[in-house]
């Protein structure tokens, strides 16, 4: 089989991506807890949220653009870190709940204050992120330093005024939502009315409001009556960006449901189903697994939804259930390799997918700390990869090739010397612009595109 | 005999990587233990379709079925036997990559559901020679107990440990898991798995089957 060709700059018109930032430890030894697990950008890209295996969030914050160097857009710095999930223990069960993050999705901002959402496999906290920058100074019955005067000395009043001091972010929990899900949370998904969103786990998903934490509605649920007769799990679940009666879930077997909350109660029947035939020229011993879809996503404009399973990335007209509109290849030459990967337990991987602003462009990971877009408009595609070594910015970063088999040309790389440690599951596009988020076991990577 | 291995080497690792993901923080995985069930299971068919295509030549197929209660269990090894037959391909070097679309096709069209007219257990004592019964789980206790010994003999090395293991950190869960065969494992959820009551009165768990059903039963308890 001969090496493909792959595409130029591609991205949509032409962009060539550069190296902007890579945050994280330099170590080639990973400790556990640093593995990131979620990347997010808020509503306005100011804000870049990740979440890590040892529970904590760090939020980036974008620097206001200095209009002198406009060579380049605002460089993101941490703007606050704080701890979101503890390890617990489920005494019932005698099991221990990961304080991992699964999921970080944020609030629209309605006011100075920042809203997120984070979850781990149990619990779903509220976060609201504040500035301050001024405290109260003057008080009569204390200290600077928090002392209580003695109030036989206290001669004069006066006003506590407010003085400017150093910033100060400050992360506090405003809602916590658990005791919810029996099995492990893989999804949240906020919906379009703002008030309300749904967890997804295993088996269920619940519809909550965001005001309330003692109860949640449930609104679909797949669990048999007897365990025995399993035989798909609910994987991946996102709100309509636009309808807040609809969502859609995904699921083990590849296929896609969209529900509307209208229809009725519990939406165990689904208002459709996306489902493409399997090809039987595909169906090998792992067909089964690799068909899971390991995220949805919908697209910005509310009419395409995006579905990645181990192999391919799919577009799916939400107006078309019996096949995609739009299938790309991720990494095809890894079809023949699957029984490797179930060896090494790399067919498990869970990959994410993101739309960029305008819904032309579609970005997933791969291996070796590749990552893949595919131009929908150009049908042509890019393989980059978030290393070390392109380290200074405003490098271009080189497109990559894999070579599946026979003559490997110069700067091509063989399957077989791919590094399947090294994965990117998740990569998160700024709303508006083109800038990226691309997380490596341990690392962030930030690129953006050229700004001449 | 190829082909065979290689599905045999694949159980054998399902049944690891589902015996260590109990031992991860954060408990069992549903998606996983599901993930390494259908491995298990397709696994499990390629190596008896293997097996019976082997030793095709020598197994009279019977012509008649009866009803029989205990026979509901091993619908894989009915389904896996049938579908060998007609399939008169030969097998390629790649086990693991072999299409096996025309196996694969008739296993699910022969699972539809069939509650009372499968001669599993007959076909189970035809198919074994003492080799794969580890494989195929049967209910009846005097039958185990002839097979037990051939069982044990056929398993590798690496399935003897966990089971000491698994039985002595589990003992409960393993009875209870025991007693069901699993749905999982079923090609169509529709059918309801009945379960025998002669395997309820069965408490004895065999090393090499228990082993392989107690993990593949991990989700039940979960």
């Amino acid at each position: 089989m001969k090496c493909k060709e792959m595409g130029g700059a591609g991205g949509g018109n032409d962009i060539q991506w550069c190296f902007s930032q890579v945050k994280g430890a330099v170590d080639d030894d990973v400790a556990e807890a640093d593995i990131i697990s979620t990347v997010e950008f808020n509503h306005s890209g100011e804000l870049l949220a990740t979440g890590d295996k040892g529970g904590r969030v760090v939020i980036f914050q974008q620097e206001q653009e200095n209009k002198i160097q406009s060579h380049s857009r605002g460089e993101y710095n941490v703007y606050s870190t704080f701890q979101s999930h503890e390890p617990e223990f489920d005494y019932l069960k005698s099991l221990e709940i990961e304080e991992k993050i699964n999921k970080i999705r944020w609030l629209p901002q309605k006011n100075a204050a920042q809203f997120l959402l984070s979850t781990n496999d149990k619990t779903i906290k509220l976060w609201k992120i504040s500035e301050r920058d001024k405290r109260p100074e003057g008080y009569n019955l204390k200290e600077e330093d928090g002392r209580y005067r003695d109030p036989t000395t206290v001669t004069t009043l006066r006003v506590p005024v407010f003085r400017p001091m150093d910033l100060m972010v400050e992360a506090s929990p405003r809602r916590i939502f658990a005791n919810a899900h029996t099995y492990h949370i893989n999804s949240i998904s906020i919906n379009s009315d703002y008030e309300t969103y749904l967890s997804a786990d295993d088996l269920r998903i619940n519809l909550w409001h965001l005001e309330i934490t003692d109860r949640s509605f449930n609104i679909v649920d797949i669990k048999p009556a007897n365990m025995e007769e399993l035989t798909e799990v609910i994987t991946a679940a996102e709100f309509h960006p636009n309808s807040c009666n609809t969502f859609v879930y995904s699921s083990s077997k590849g296929t896609i449901r969209l529900c509307d909350m209208r229809a009725s109660a519990l939406c165990d029947r689904h208002s459709k189903l996306f489902e493409e035939p399997e090809d039987p020229s595909n169906r090998s011993f792992f067909s089964e697994i690799i068909s899971s879809i390991s995220d949805v996503k919908f697209s910005h404009s509310g009419r395409y939804m995006m579905t990645r399973d181990y192999l391919s990335v799919k577009i799916w007209d939400l107006n078309m259930e019996n096949r995609p509109v739009e299938t790309y290849q991720v990494h095809e030459y890894l079809r023949s390799k699957l029984c490797s990967l179930y060896e090494n337990d790399c067919i498990f991987d869970k990959f994410e997918c993101c739309w960029n602003g305008s819904d032309s462009v579609v970005m997933t990971g791969s291996y070796n700390n590749f990552f893949r877009m595919f131009d929908r408009n150009t049908k042509r595609d890019i393989t980059l990869e978030a290393s070390r070594e392109n380290n200074k910015p405003r490098t271009v970063l080189k497109p990559r090739k894999v070579c599946a088999s026979g003559k490997r040309k110069k700067d091509e790389i063989s399957v077989d010397s791919l590094d399947f440690n090294k994965k990117i599951l998740h990569t998160a596009w700024h709303p508006k612009e083109n800038i990226i988020a691309v997380a490596t076991t341990n690392n962030l990577y930030i690129f953006q595109d050229k700004v001449n | 005999m190829e082909v065979q291995k290689e599905a045999q080497r694949i159980m054998t690792l399902s049944v690891w990587k589902m015996y260590h993901s109990r031992m991860q923080r954060g408990g069992l995985r549903l998606h996983r233990s599901l993930q390494l069930s259908l491995v298990m299971r397709s696994a499990r068919e390629l190596y008896l379709s293997a097996k019976v295509e082997a030793h095709e030549p020598e197994v009279p197929l019977p012509p008649v079925r009866s009803p029989d209660p205990r026979l509901h269990q091993s619908r894989e090894a009915e389904a896996g036997a049938e579908a060998a037959p007609p399939d008169g391909e030969p097998t390629s070097p790649e086990p693991m990559d072999t299409r096996e679309a025309p196996r694969a096709e008739e296993t699910p069209a022969r699972c539809a559901p069939r509650p009372t007219k499968v001669s599993r257990k007959r076909r189970n004592s035809s198919l074994s020679d003492g080799g794969d019964v580890g494989l195929v789980p049967s209910k009846k206790a005097r039958l185990e107990e002839e097979e037990e010994e051939g069982a044990s003999s056929e398993v590798p090395d690496r399935l003897q440990p966990p089971p000491a293991q698994a039985e002595g950190a589990f003992p409960n869960l393993a009875r209870v898991l025991q007693r069901r065969f699993s749905g999982l494992l079923n090609c169509s959820p529709a059918a309801p798995p009945t379960a025998p009551p002669a395997c309820e009165a069965k408490p004895a768990c065999r090393p090499a089957d228990s082993m392989l059903n107690v993990l593949v039963r991990a989700v039940v308890a979960f």
